[in-house]
């Protein structure tokens, strides 16, 4: 589903290129639940953008579904990352003014989806993901694991193929974390969609179904378990 | 796009102190506007109306030549008949008047002034019973009453009577030269003041019974010009052509000119004054629009995250475009609304009451032909300009900003503090 060849990616730090990822290849196959981990600076993040076509390469090639991202212009590529991914953010990046229903049916908004299909839709994936009775509730008013919770229930609501996560629970408690993980592999098992999360948390990549360990840019492990 | 115009009108209340003071700006920058663009607009029309009730008519027949050298208002140069011309005038349902304008030199005595003295001046002499047609002097007097046809009698306009401390009753002597270059001296005796609204003309108005001047002047069955007062309604310079073929088929030697080409140095001064106030209204304008570009500089700078979050999830550079431009409209409209409802509201004061100026008016000469009292006038067009113009400028200032937040890469959006 999506391959990762000798992906190189450099970045300017004033007069200094860090290198950010030195020559990554990765098979992803479909309904994956993997883990990307490591230490800061190692290239986690890097490698999720690049995957979510929200940042560009400087080298090698990413395919996602028999289409090379290198080849996409802007245009298709917000187009791609419209229909295809959904993104989850360490800080959940919700929407403050916007209620649970408003922050995940935007999502269908931008698909030109049914007002109806919207409603309905929406109203099941918040059930899903435990939120029911709160959808008129704004994030300030919820915890940071019902945000969580939004933010899940907005990546995947669109039905996407495939779930970026960045450090989705570094911003929560060990119990709080652990629920997501839950939540997010039960969504991975129930959809077969395929999740793709950042962490340097061990009890997180405990999680993982295939972990992928970076140092300074390059892999240094690909377990399954 | 409902979605846009929703998440734009929830992110309106989200900084409810900014988004009031920066439609308070746009509030107070429309709100002078309006009053500033209603007083200019109700001065022109009172200029118009008193520039042609008081001193050049809607249009005015004068022989072929004497526009040219009008500065010296020379009597040779005048209309035949001007009786016979007025009376076809009448039959096509024209009202007009002739009169006669010299030059003269005002000779005033000390046993009326305090002491004795001469200025240059520039006489009108009217028909006593045609003009009140044309021109509107009958309700303007002030004192005394107006001149009557065949005496030495004067009347004199306010300023001038102040400046001379004139009063009903004093003797003045008019020197001038007749038709021919003879001269010639008229004793007067002042029997009126007027105070009319055009401040030209009150400050320099002198006006004798034609045909008591004719007879001094060598001017009977002349006169220096024709005027022809139209209504309202009419197009001037169609009625214009209209008098121009009737003028000559009843024979040569006349031109005819409307009060626009009369007033060609007004209409000018008027343009350049109104050049001047284009240029502090779009001051005041540009003053909203750094006030709404500063604010959606502030709101895309703390959201920037939020925008890399939407372009992360697939919305697209149109629609974050519009949904900040929505959000200025939203604020332009808001101080729109404000702006034009309180700049109604204080116009119905400018309007009605009206800003005395007769300080400033009695001093100095602005062109302006109203005496003292500003008053504004509604124009319902430009109050609808200045209210889409206020929303459309506050959803323009937005772009740039926006434009710069976009090209930012969604990564740096993500990780911005």
């Amino acid at each position: 589903m999506i391959q990762v060849q000798n992906v190189i990616r450099n970045y300017k730090a004033g007069e200094t290129v860090v290198k950010a990822l030195k020559g990554v290849s990765l098979d992803i196959g479909d309904g994956e639940f993997l883990s990307i981990a490591g230490p800061s600076g190692s290239g986690k993040t890097t490698l999720l953008n690049l995957i979510g076509c929200i940042d560009a390469l400087d080298g090698g090639e990413i395919t996602i579904e028999g289409q090379p991202v290198s080849g996409m212009d802007k245009k298709t590529k917000t187009e791609f990352r419209r229909n295809n991914l959904g993104f989850i953010f360490q800080t959940y990046n919700l929407i403050p003014v916007l209620s649970a229903y408003e922050n995940v049916s935007f999502v269908l908004s931008i698909l030109n989806i049914p007002e109806k299909e919207i409603e309905e839709r929406t109203m099941r994936i918040l059930k899903e993901v435990g939120l029911e009775g709160m959808e008129h509730r704004r994030p300030d008013r919820l915890s940071g694991g019902q945000q969580q919770r939004i933010a899940i229930a907005r990546a995947l609501v669109k039905n996407p193929k495939i779930v970026l996560a960045d450090e989705p629970t570094a911003n929560l408690d060990s119990k709080t974390g652990e629920e997501i993980l839950k939540l997010m592999k039960e969504m991975n098992r129930k959809y077969h969609t395929t999740f793709i999360f950042s962490t340097h948390d061990s009890m997180v990549m405990d999680y993982a179904a295939r972990l992928v360990l970076l140092h300074d840019g390059q892999i240094v492990s690909d377990e399954r378990r | 796009m409902k979605f846009l115009v929703v998440l734009a009108c929830k992110n309106l209340t989200r900084y409810k102190r900014r988004t009031i003071i920066t439609a308070v700006t746009i509030a107070i920058g429309l709100m002078l506007f309006i009053l500033i663009d209603s007083i200019l607009i109700g001065v022109d029309r009172e200029s118009v109306r008193n520039l042609k009730w008081y001193e050049t008519s809607s249009v005015r027949i004068m022989a072929t030549g004497y526009w040219e050298d009008r500065l010296m208002l020379p009597l040779d140069v005048s209309i035949d008949d001007p009786y016979a011309k007025v009376q076809l005038l009448r039959e096509h349902g024209y009202d007009a008047t002739p009169r006669i304008m010299f030059a003269a030199d005002l000779i005033l005595y000390s046993e009326d002034f305090g002491e004795d003295g001469n200025l240059p001046v520039q006489v009108t002499a009217v028909d006593t019973t045609l003009d009140n047609t044309v021109f509107r002097f009958e309700d303007t007097l002030l004192e005394g009453r107006f001149a009557e046809s065949g005496k030495n009698e004067l009347v004199i306009g306010s300023w001038m009577a102040e400046d001379l401390q004139a009063k009903v009753g004093y003797w003045v002597t008019l020197v001038t030269r007749g038709n021919g270059g003879f001269f010639e001296a008229m004793d007067m005796q002042i029997v009126g003041i007027v105070n009319c609204p055009n401040p030209n003309v009150n400050r320099s108005l002198l006006m004798v019974p034609i045909d008591t001047v004719a007879d001094y002047l060598a001017m009977e069955n002349l006169a220096t010009e024709i005027d022809i007062a139209l209504p309202e309604s009419a197009d001037t310079d169609v009625e214009a052509q209209a008098i121009t073929r009737l003028m000559a088929e009843s024979g040569k030697g006349t031109t005819v000119m409307t009060w626009k080409d009369l007033a060609g140095d007004y209409l000018a001064m008027m343009q350049a004054e109104r050049g001047g106030s284009s240029t502090m209204l779009f001051l005041v304008f540009l003053i909203a629009a750094v006030g709404i570009s500063n604010t959606m500089l502030m709101v895309i700078n703390e959201r920037t995250r939020e925008l890399g979050m939407m372009r992360a999830l697939g919305m697209d550079d149109r629609s974050i475009h519009w949904l900040f431009m929505l959000e200025a409209g939203g604020i332009g409209l808001l101080g729109s609304s404000i702006g034009v409802a309180l700049g109604m509201l204080a116009n119905i004061y400018i309007v009605q009451e009206g800003l005395d100026f007769g300080f400033f008016m009695r001093e100095m000469d602005m062109a302006y032909r109203v005496q003292s009292i500003f008053r504004g006038a509604w124009s319902l067009r430009s109050i609808l300009t200045t209210f889409f113009s206020g929303i459309f400028l506050s959803m323009l200032v937005a772009w740039i900003p926006t434009r710069r937040a976009i090209r930012m890469d969604i990564p740096s959006c993500l990780r911005h503090q």
